[in-house]
């Protein structure tokens, strides 16, 4: 039952804990990893066509809500400095967007308590609506920005960045995000270090 | 250790270090990076990654480029690791360049060039030029970071800079953790090729398809380590606040065993003052505006564009 997830039990108290802070940074590691492989995977400048660190974003913020959604915005800061596809400046402009790329996903999955084992129809359109869709564009629609502020590309280049930017990382997003939620999501649901709310 | 300890040591058969496991290689010990404190490195690293965005001419940021391959070389990099590096140089060259092709904007004062059977335009062709170097020259200096820092090296530096406690054990942790999936990721390969995988004979659609699949173990790994380092956190008495049970501040032992020299000053304030004066002389009088690139000087001169 998609609510179950979500819904605390009879007399059950949660607070975020040292599992948390541990868990934000042993998320971080594996977000730099993936974030790393894959900007030097198939880079195409400043975008790569296959960037899986979104889809570790969003996921991030589905288990383990804010602890989650500040590993996505930490690990880009490392996984770009590691593997040069953006320097340090460019990266802490994109934080925010990085930020909210995880955090979208979710806010959407408590909001609409969906099942992050992607059970029911439902919780498939959540994940792909609000997990890879609206982020990614919001994601490129902002790195590309900053971009263009930093005088790195000319605004004429900025849509064609944009396209670039939203189906290198939406693809990856949906094919990586979908089987990691499918099948790691009915352990992590019984560790102690999901949130059920935003910090516990 | 000192030479006759070091000697001493050897003839006893006993494994001296001879290089350290940097972040992004190995860095002999005696590189002359190691002589300066985790602070100023840091400070460095900041330095060169951010003064670029102070520099619009393309030969200045080609001069911070050599620099930066310099101060590699001087500290004992292994260059040839940077091969890595190579298709992202190239790849972000061909993207820059094919962008500005294809999308020059409408601006009615740029000049149109033939080149072959396409048109291009001088001004964006060449601001992305310099955007390119400016690019490099910053990519180079996050480079020389990391190939001659450690983990521990960060978290000294961070806590030098009094970074709350909870902050930098995360930063810290993350880096470590980074490496110790690297490891889980090899394991897990490993183990695979021992059961008769292949992975060369693979299609490159299945190849990505097994990558994905790698994750699951390791979320799955992680899950379990979560629990074992929290555990271990607590039964050392580790809060989040980093203060010990009676409310008093832990000792940072790691952060003891290095000390700021008179050298670290100078190169610190060296630095600051080279940055200040930079981003000065660029706000105040554009001194390093793309207009006074020799190279876009000389370039419309022959082609008779005027500024």
């Amino acid at each position: 039952m998609a609510s179950n997830v979500w819904t605390l039990e009879e007399g059950e108290v949660r607070r975020p804990g040292i599992v948390h802070v541990v868990m934000l940074a042993l998320f971080t590691g594996i977000g730099i990893v993936v974030g790393t492989f894959g900007s030097l995977a198939i880079p195409l400048g400043f975008v790569s066509a296959f960037w899986p660190g979104q889809a570790v974003q969003s996921i991030g913020s589905i288990w383990f809500g804010w602890w989650g959604g500040i590993a996505a915005g930490l690990f880009p800061l490392i996984s770009n400095s590691l593997s040069g596809s953006a320097p340090l400046p460019v990266s802490i402009a994109y934080l925010p967007a990085n930020i909210l790329q995880g955090m979208i996903a979710g806010w959407a999955f408590r909001k609409y308590k969906a099942d992050p084992s992607l059970v029911e129809k439902s919780d498939w359109s959540v994940w792909i609506i609000w997990g890879a869709l609206v982020p990614n564009a919001i994601g490129a629609a902002w790195g590309s920005t900053m971009l263009v502020a930093f005088g790195l590309i000319t605004q004429a280049a900025q849509l064609t960045t944009f396209l670039g930017w939203f189906i290198g990382n939406t693809i990856p997003t949906i094919i990586l995000g979908s089987l990691v939620l499918k099948y790691v999501s009915p352990l992590v649901v019984k560790a102690k270090a999901f949130c059920k709310g935003y910090w516990a | 250790m000192t030479t006759s300890t070091s000697s001493q040591a050897v003839q006893q058969g006993v494994r001296v270090a001879k290089a350290r496991k940097t972040l992004l290689g190995h860095v002999p010990i005696s590189s002359p990076f190691y002589k300066f404190h985790p602070v100023t490195r840091l400070i460095m690293f900041v330095f060169f990654g951010v003064i670029p965005l102070f520099i619009f001419v393309p030969e200045v940021n080609f001069a911070l480029l050599l620099i930066n391959l310099m101060l590699m070389r001087w500290g004992r990099v292994n260059l040839r690791g940077l091969r890595i590096y190579m298709p992202i140089i190239f790849t972000v060259a061909i993207f820059m360049f094919t962008v500005v092709i294809l999308a020059p904007g409408n601006d009615p004062s740029y000049t149109p060039l033939q080149a072959g059977p396409i048109t291009i335009y001088y001004q964006p062709v060449f601001f992305t030029f310099a955007a390119y170097w400016r690019l490099i020259a910053m990519l180079f200096g996050t480079i020389l970071y990391f190939s001659t820092n450690r983990e521990r090296d960060m978290l000294v530096a961070l806590r030098t800079l009094r970074l709350p406690f909870i902050a930098s054990y995360v930063i810290g942790l993350s880096i470590r953790s980074a490496g110790m999936f690297m490891e889980d990721f090899r394991t897990i390969r490993e183990a695979e090729q021992a059961r008769g995988l292949d992975t060369k004979a693979m299609r490159f659609s299945d190849q990505v398809k097994l990558y994905m699949m790698y994750l699951i173990p390791l979320f799955s790994i992680a899950l379990r380590r979560a629990d074992e380092i929290s555990n271990a956190l607590f039964a050392r008495g580790y809060t989040l606040t980093g203060r010990v049970g009676r409310g008093g501040k832990r000792q940072d032992y790691i952060r003891s065993l290095y000390k700021i020299r008179s050298r670290d000053i100078i190169a610190i304030a060296a630095m600051a003052l080279i940055f200040a004066a930079t981003g000065y002389v660029q706000m105040r009088y554009g001194t390093f505006a793309i207009e006074h690139s020799p190279l876009n000087i000389w370039l419309r001169g022959q082609l008779g564009i005027p500024f």
